[in-house]
């Protein structure tokens, strides 16, 4: 704003000499006028997409109401949250939510750091890996969960027949099928699809190191690990907190890969509360209680973010300081 | 870098091996998908599957086009897609020029909070609201609905993806066009995407993307044949036909062909957006 009153200024002062502060102003106010028009449609779309909605779900977590059934309505209280609580799938759900995201976003960031770190040695062919490595997080999900569906699928799967002829097992397994296997299987398949994230923006931090620190450390005689240890990894620490806590976030959310690939099941084993959100909305069409369970989400989403808020201000501060 | 020659080669050698092996992880199932929707039923159905295919055929593409509903998934999601891509793209290019040109203002910081809090907040937990609200705009099973709810994430994306671009064109340009009596309108238009136009495609390209890969919403909001999806489409296309894994992976292979075209255009841009946060994982 502040360029835009110079520049009024200045043709006030050429043109309209005898009033140039109602010239300014009028210029300023219009320049006001089109930002808010311009903005006016953003605006709209976020009140009625994310603020409108998001008032609703709490809203609607207290009181009873049915998708199907206009009749269901009043007051609920805490009965919302009652339901929830006990329902004999809320604390498995839970459960597998935290082992879910737990396993995917420390696999994810193992093999992103891995390959950022390998995609940053100096050598040929570099673009081409990067290229690949890309590619897995560019394809929908859907088609993500059938191909690896086949690959693990167990009449005629490549991974069930490389590894009985291989010796490792001795018969096909039914990694999707089984209560022991599913979770664990649908995981590896979120950290392939998701780790490249990780990679290029750890790459990217890897990048922004500057080399006289690595030199400089050479020169005092620290090793690889040393220079690794002391200089790499503390120019990581902000990206990679960020990282962490978005996709701890967005993986203890995600409806779409277990859905795909084993709808929750067999026998719930693979069930996560996006999933009981889902259950609760579309199959018992129980509108109180899935918005009671996507409240507590929101609760507890609100609450890392706020902690990482602080987090990254302190962080920044001990390095000011 | 100051260090020893063999230690040097070693650590070349560490990374060709991670970077084969991490490649080889990334790419073999997409391979995998390509060479079985190569393959004859035979081929597909064998106790030592290989990656050599002896008899290529099309006959798993021709099922898929000609006698499901494969076409119609297809066509819907491009109507889908592009049409949300257009609705972002109008909304985006004047809120960003907004944000470019008066960063500082009061205006711009509310609406980059508002952008933030919409492309944090995640679909599953709307669900219920946004279905509820399409009833009562009687936009369920139609492409109208998708189309809005789509904007909730590709509208935050192309306007952060956007304002970058509309950084890069210099403020006296501005002045020079408003000099000659050009309307801010116009200057958009006549001026600033000629001039940002690899950008705005960049931008459009992604959020193409993201709405082509959606589909939670497209799952739930859809319930007839005629307005189906390609993402939804493709995982009922599994339970339908349980055995036909050769079907399953042309149609596969077709739904990603959109998607890896824009993404070839997008590859340069894509890094800068990544490392500036206009891209949500």
């Amino acid at each position: 704003m502040k360029s835009l009153s110079g520049m009024a200024a200045q043709s006030g002062m050429g043109a309209a000499r005898k009033a140039p502060a109602r010239a300014a102003a009028s210029r300023v106010d219009r320049a006001r006028r089109v930002a808010l028009l311009f903005t006016a449609p953003a605006f709209a779309f976020f009140i009625l997409l994310s603020v409108y909605p998001l008032l609703r779900v709490v809203w609607q977590s207290l009181r009873y109401a049915n998708l199907v059934n206009p009749s269901v309505s009043g007051f609920a209280g805490l009965d919302n949250f009652r339901t929830i609580f006990e329902d004999d799938d809320f604390f498995p759900a839970l459960g597998h939510t935290a082992l879910w995201t737990g396993l995917s976003v420390i696999g994810e960031y193992c093999l992103g750091l891995v390959s950022a770190l390998a995609l940053n040695a100096k050598i040929r062919g570099r673009g081409l890996f990067r290229a690949i490595i890309i590619t897995p997080w560019v394809i929908p999900i859907v088609v993500a969960g059938m191909n690896w569906s086949w690959i693990l699928t167990p009449e005629y799967g490549v991974l069930n027949l490389w590894l009985v002829r291989l010796g490792v097992i001795h018969e096909p397994i039914a990694w999707l099928g089984r209560p022991d296997t599913a979770l664990l299987s649908v995981t590896l398949v979120n950290i392939w699809r998701s780790f490249p994230f990780y990679t290029i923006s750890l790459l990217a931090a890897l990048q922004a190191v500057p080399s006289d620190l690595h030199e400089a450390a050479a020169l005092d005689g620290a090793g690889s690990w040393a220079r690794f240890r002391f200089v790499t990894l503390p120019h990581l620490r902000t990206v990679s907190l960020t990282l962490i806590v978005m996709h701890v976030v967005w993986t203890a959310v995600n409806f779409d890969f277990i859905w795909v690939m084993t709808q929750g099941g067999p026998l719930n084993s693979s069930e996560t509360l996006p999933i009981m959100i889902y259950r609760y909305a579309m199959q018992s069409f129980d509108v109180g209680a899935a918005c009671a369970l996507a409240s507590m989400m929101m609760g507890f989403m609100a609450t890392v973010f706020f902690v990482q808020y602080y987090a990254n201000q302190r962080l920044g501060a001990a390095r000011t300081s | 870098m100051v260090v020893g020659k063999t230690v040097r080669r070693l650590q070349s050698a560490l990374a060709y091996g991670v970077l084969f092996a991490l490649a080889t992880f990334c790419a073999f199932p997409l391979l995998w998908m390509v060479d079985t929707a190569l393959k004859p039923l035979q081929e597909i159905q064998s106790l030592h599957p290989t990656l050599l295919i002896v008899h290529p055929s099309f006959d798993s593409f021709r099922r898929v086009l000609f006698q499901t509903d494969f076409p119609i998934y297809f066509r819907n999601s491009v109507i889908v897609a592009a049409g949300s891509t257009i609705l972002t793209l109008l909304i985006a290019i004047f809120a960003a020029y907004v944000l470019s040109r008066f960063a500082r203002s009061t205006l711009s910081r509310t609406l980059t909070s508002a952008l933030l809090l919409s492309q944090m907040i995640p679909g599953v937990l709307l669900l219920v609201p946004l279905y509820l609200l399409m009833r009562t705009l009687g936009l369920l099973s139609s492409y109208g609905g998708l189309i809005i709810v789509y904007c909730t994430f590709t509208v935050p994306l192309c306007v952060f993806m956007l304002k970058g671009f509309f950084d890069a064109i210099p403020g006296e340009i501005e002045q020079a066009a408003e000099m000659d009596g050009c309307s801010r309108v116009g200057f958009v238009y006549r001026i600033l995407l000629p001039l940002s136009a690899p950008g705005v495609l960049a931008a459009g390209a992604f959020a193409f993307i993201n709405a082509w890969n959606e589909f939670m919403f497209a799952y739930v909001f859809i319930n007839d044949e005629a307005h189906r999806t390609l993402t939804p489409g493709i995982m009922m296309f599994r339970s339908a036909h349980v055995t036909d894994w050769g079907g399953l992976m042309a149609a596969s292979v077709l739904a990603v062909v959109p998607v890896a075209a824009c993404f070839l255009y997008l590859q340069r841009f894509l890094i800068d957006g990544l490392t500036s946060g206009a891209v949500k994982g």
